[in-house]
C-alpha cells in the first residue's frame, strides 16, 4: 500500500496541477470513507514537497487555518487545545522559567552540583520535566571557560526553560558561525571574552538540549533568588551574553 | 543528506540579525501552528526525525526565505499527505472530503495542556554490548556522504575529536527518520576549532557535538 501510495503521489508531480488526472492521483486510499493510512517515508518529501506548495495558498496564515480547519473537522484536533498552548508559551514558559534555574543553583550549592550532573533530574524539583529539557545538559559558565549553545541541522532549544526560540537562533547566519567563529558571533552581541578564557560551542546534534548556567554577578551577595532571577537574561542562558548587570536585566 | 540545512561551518549567511524582546509568536498564525503540532493526533509512526527529515527536503530556496513555522506548516503538510491522512486538494481548499483516518488517537483535550507541557519522550534505550570509545580516547568523525538522514554535520567529517562523555545509548536518529529503531552509544566528542578551520589556527576554543557510534572510527 505504501509504495501504491508514493506511486499516486510521484506521478501527481509529474503530470502537474493542470493535468485532469490529478483528481484522481489526489484521492486518498479509501474504502466506505474509511481512510487507510501508509507508513510515512519521509524521502516522499522531496516529491510532496513542491506538489503541496504549488497548491496551496502561498500566505501562512490561510494555510495554517486551512489545515487547522480540516484536522477539526476530521476529529483530529480540539481548537480549545491550540488556545491554550498558545497562552502556556505566550505567559507561562519562557526564558523566566531558565532564570529561576539559573537563580536557584546560585543559592544552592546542592542544587547546583545535582544540576550539573543530571539536569533533567534536578530541574523537577522545581516542578519543571519535559518539553525537550528530557535530557537536559547543563553547562556552567566559570573563570576560565564560555559556554554557547546552537543547533546548525535545526533549531533543538531546551523549550521547556526557555520558550520559543528567538529567530536568529533558526536562522542560518546564526547556526553557520557559532561554531566557525564563535568570538565573532559574541561580538555582534557586544560580548567581549578575554583570551585567557577558552569558549565551548555545544552543538545540538542529538537529543541533549543545552543551557547555559551564568556566573553570578558581583555585587549580588545581599539579593534573595526572586531578585537575582530577574537579573538573569534569555541570552545568558543560551551563551550569547556573558556578564549580568544587576542594575537592570530581567528575563 | 548532504541538504541545505547542513549549514554549520559555512559562510556569506551575513550578519546576524540579534533581536531584542521578541515576542514568542510574531503573528497569531505561528502561535496557532505551534499549538496544533502540539495537540494534534498523530500516526503513531511519525517522529521527530522524520519531521526534521522532511524540513531538510524542502526548495533550498523556501528553506532560507520561509519563516519558521510556515516551514513546520509545510512539514506537516508533507506528512499528513504522505501518510493519507490529508490530501493536497483538502489543504489546497481548507475542505474536508468527508473522509475520517482510522486508527489514529484522540487530539489532546485542552485540560490536558497543563499536564502535557511536562511531557515528551525520552530516547535513551537498554545496550548490551559495550561501547566502543571510552572518554580520553580520540575518533575521527567518519568521513561519508549520506543520502539518507544523518546527524553527523559535515563541518567535523574526517577529523579528529576527543571523547568528552557518554550520554548512554539513544535511538539513532539517522535509522529512526527512515522507519528503523535502532539504539546506538552517543558520546559527546570535542573537536578543537584549530583543528577543523585554518582561519583559527592557534585557537584553544573547541566544539561539542552528540555523535553516535556509527559517526566515528579510530584513529588509524
Amino acid at each position: 500500500m505504501t509504495s501504491w501510495f508514493r506511486g499516486c503521489a510521484v506521478l501527481l508531480w509529474e503530470v502537474g496541477s493542470d493535468d485532469p488526472r490529478q483528481e484522481v492521483f489526489c484521492t486518498k486510499i479509501r474504502k466506505n470513507q474509511v481512510v487507510y493510512m501508509t507508513e510515512y517515508n519521509a524521502k516522499d518529501a522531496e516529491h510532496l514537497h513542491p506538489l503541496i506548495h504549488s497548491h496551496v495558498p502561498s500566505e501562512p496564515a490561510l494555510r495554517v487555518k486551512a489545515l487547522e480547519t480540516l484536522l477539526v473537522e476530521k476529529g483530529l484536533l480540539d481548537s480549545a487545545a491550540v488556545d491554550a498552548w498558545v497562552e502556556v508559551y505566550s505567559d507561562e514558559i519562557g526564558p523566566k522559567v531558565g532564570a529561576a534555574v539559573v537563580a536557584r543553583a546560585w543559592c544552592d550549592d546542592g542544587f547546583r552540583e545535582r544540576l550539573l550532573a543530571d539536569g533533567a533530574t534536578a530541574i523537577g524539583e522545581l516542578g519543571i520535566q519535559g518539553w525537550a529539557p528530557n535530557h537536559l545538559k547543563v553547562v556552567e559558565n566559570t573563570e576560565s571557560v564560555h559556554n554557547l549553545v546552537v543547533c546548525t541541522l535545526c533549531s533543538c532549544y531546551p523549550h521547556r526553560l526557555l520558550g520559543i526560540q528567538p529567530a536568529w537562533y533558526k536562522l542560518e547566519a546564526y547556526r553557520s558561525r557559532a561554531v566557525r567563529d564563535p568570538r565573532g558571533v559574541l561580538a555582534e552581541f557586544e560580548v567581549s571574552i578575554p583570551e585567557t578564557v577558552r569558549v565551548d560551542v555545544w552543538d545540538s546534534t542529538a537529543e541533549l538540549r543545552y543551557f547555559v548556567l551564568p556566573q553570578r554577578p558581583e555585587g549580588s551577595e545581599d539579593m534573595d533568588e526572586q531578585a537575582l532571577a530577574a537579573l538573569v537574561s534569555r541570552n545568558s542562558m543560551i551563551g550569547t551574553q556573558r556578564d549580568l548587570p544587576i542594575e537592570t536585566g530581567g528575563a | 543528506m548532504d541538504g541545505i540545512h547542513d549549514v554549520g561551518g559555512k559562510l556569506g549567511f551575513g550578519p546576524i540579525g540579534i533581536t531584542s524582546d521578541e515576542p514568542p509568536f510574531h503573528a497569531p498564525w505561528e502561535g496557532r501552528m505551534f499549538g496544533i503540532v502540539r495537540s494534534m493526533a498523530r500516526p503513531s509512526d511519525w517522529n521527530v526525525d522524520k519531521f526534521r527529515h522532511t524540513r531538510e527536503l524542502e526548495d533550498p530556496v523556501l528553506y532560507l526565505t520561509r519563516p519558521y513555522f510556515d516551514q513546520w506548516y509545510k512539514v506537516y503538510a508533507c506528512m499528513f499527505v504522505g501518510s493519507g491522512v490529508l490530501t493536497v486538494a483538502e489543504l489546497a481548499s481548507g475542505e474536508s472530503d468527508g473522509t475520517s483516518p482510522e486508527g489514529l488517537p484522540e487530539p489532546m483535550a485542552a485540560d490536558a495542556v497543563d499536564g502535557a507541557k511536562n511531557g515528551g519522550a525520552s530516547f535513551e534505550r537498554p545496550y548490551d554490548a559495550k561501547p566502543k570509545f571510552e572518554v580520553g580516547d580520540t575518533a575521527r568523525a567518519r568521513l561519508i556522504t549520506p543520502v539518507g538522514h544523518c546527524r553527523l554535520p559535515a563541518y567535523v567529517r574526517g577529523h579528529l575529536g576527543k571523547i568528552a562523555d557518554y550520554r548512554g545509548a539513544h535511538l539513532l536518529a539517522d535509522a529512526s527518520a527512515h522507519n528503523e529503531e535502532r539504539s546506538e552509544p552517543l558520546y559527546s566528542v570535542a573537536f578543537k576549532l584549530s583543528d577543523l578551520f585554518p582561519e583559527r589556527e592557534g585557537s584553544t576554543d573547541q566544539v561539542y557535538l552528540d555523535l553516535w557510534e556509527s559517526h566515528l572510527e579510530n584513529d588509524e
